[in-house]
């Protein structure tokens, strides 16, 4: 009956703003990220951001990541890390943590967000000698 | 005589041979036609009001200011991105990295092959023998600008050293960024050596 009537959408929207800390919370969120969803969390990286899944939503829109609150605005694609490329992008249904597969090398390095633009930004250098060296005229003594 | 005979049965066969609908005239009445051009409309006293009312009402803008709002409770189409992001393959091919055997030691051996084989020549090696005798790059130099993302180069790897990983948000604000050599290529191969193995892994029945 309820759901004839719509009311169910009247309870989902409570659940939304219930998951998503009360009203000045989900209005944080909203400010932020644009949208609020309901959802499952199924995981933390190590930086902080959470994933969650929700299967009500369409594919391509049932799997999101919050990224992490000392991000603020500067939140960007490229800082979701390797091991969770897979499962955000529907490579793979395993978060990494249930994942066996993957590996862990002790020489594998954290991860990090594309730097262009900032201090740290690659700058391209020479890796070998040079073949041709300046000329260093010697010294009149 | 033989030949009138003939000429007689060709003449005759039609009517015992062929099947029925053939032989119907030939200017018979088509009724299985579609017309495909606007119909004059009616004339009638009903339509001509009917039509009046919805000129005078505009119900066909109110039609379609009720469309537009039905959308506006429905779920949108498109995904958020950087929340959400779309399904990727893991064949892939995006950021190059080079890679390590588990032990740490870099795979590539510096055939060249890659560099042959690429057909933007955007792969550039320098080679020497290192000081424990093995065969290394000193110089592994990709410049994305000019990398088709053709695959030819981790299709033509022996060692599975250059591989194009799955990256795909490595956009930057200058060109020269985008000159990689070889201790970003392999920092890229360290960072995401866990996406990497996994897609090969996903691959490894079809290689």
């Amino acid at each position: 009956m309820a759901k004839y009537l719509g009311l169910d959408k009247l309870q989902t929207f409570a659940k939304i703003i219930k998951q998503n800390g009360g009203i000045k919370g989900s209005l944080y969120k909203l400010y932020r990220q644009d949208e609020l969803k309901l959802g499952t969390l199924v995981g933390e990286d190590k930086y902080g951001n959470k994933y969650y899944e929700n299967n009500m939503y369409f594919y391509g829109r049932n799997r999101w990541v919050e990224y992490a609150d000392y991000y603020y605005l500067d939140y960007d694609g490229s800082q979701v890390p390797a091991e969770w490329f897979g499962w955000l992008h529907y490579k793979t249904d395993l978060p990494p943590h249930l994942d066996p597969s993957r590996p862990k090398y002790p020489w594998m390095a954290d991860h990090t967000e594309n730097l262009s633009g900032t201090a740290k930004q690659y700058v391209p250098y020479s890796t070998t000698r040079p073949k041709i060296e300046a000329w260093c005229p010697p010294k009149k003594k | 005589m033989a030949a009138m005979k003939l000429f007689n049965l060709a003449k005759k066969a039609p009517v015992l041979l062929r099947p029925a609908a053939c032989t119907a005239p030939s200017f018979q009445r088509r009724t299985k036609y579609v017309y495909v051009n606007d119909k004059e409309p009616s004339m009638e006293w009903k339509d001509i009001t009917d039509r009046a009312a919805v000129a005078i009402f505009w119900t066909e803008i109110v039609r379609g200011h009720l469309v537009a709002l039905g959308h506006l409770f429905k779920e949108p189409a498109t995904i958020n991105y950087p929340f959400e992001k779309g399904p990727l393959s893991p064949r892939f091919r995006g950021e190059h990295a080079l890679r390590r055997y588990p032990s740490g030691e870099e795979r590539c051996i510096a055939c060249k092959l890659c560099e042959a084989i690429c057909p933007a020549q955007a792969i550039t090696i320098e080679a020497e023998e290192r000081s424990d005798g093995s065969r290394r790059t000193t110089r592994y130099d990709i410049d994305m600008t000019k990398c088709i993302y053709c695959g030819f180069c981790q299709e033509a790897c022996p060692v599975d050293a250059i591989v194009e990983g799955p990256n795909f948000e490595f956009s930057t604000e200058t060109h020269e960024e985008l000159l990689y050599n070889k201790e970003k290529l392999l920092s890229n191969g360290d960072k995401w050596e866990s996406e990497i193995a996994s897609n090969i892994h996903a691959d490894h029945l079809y290689r």
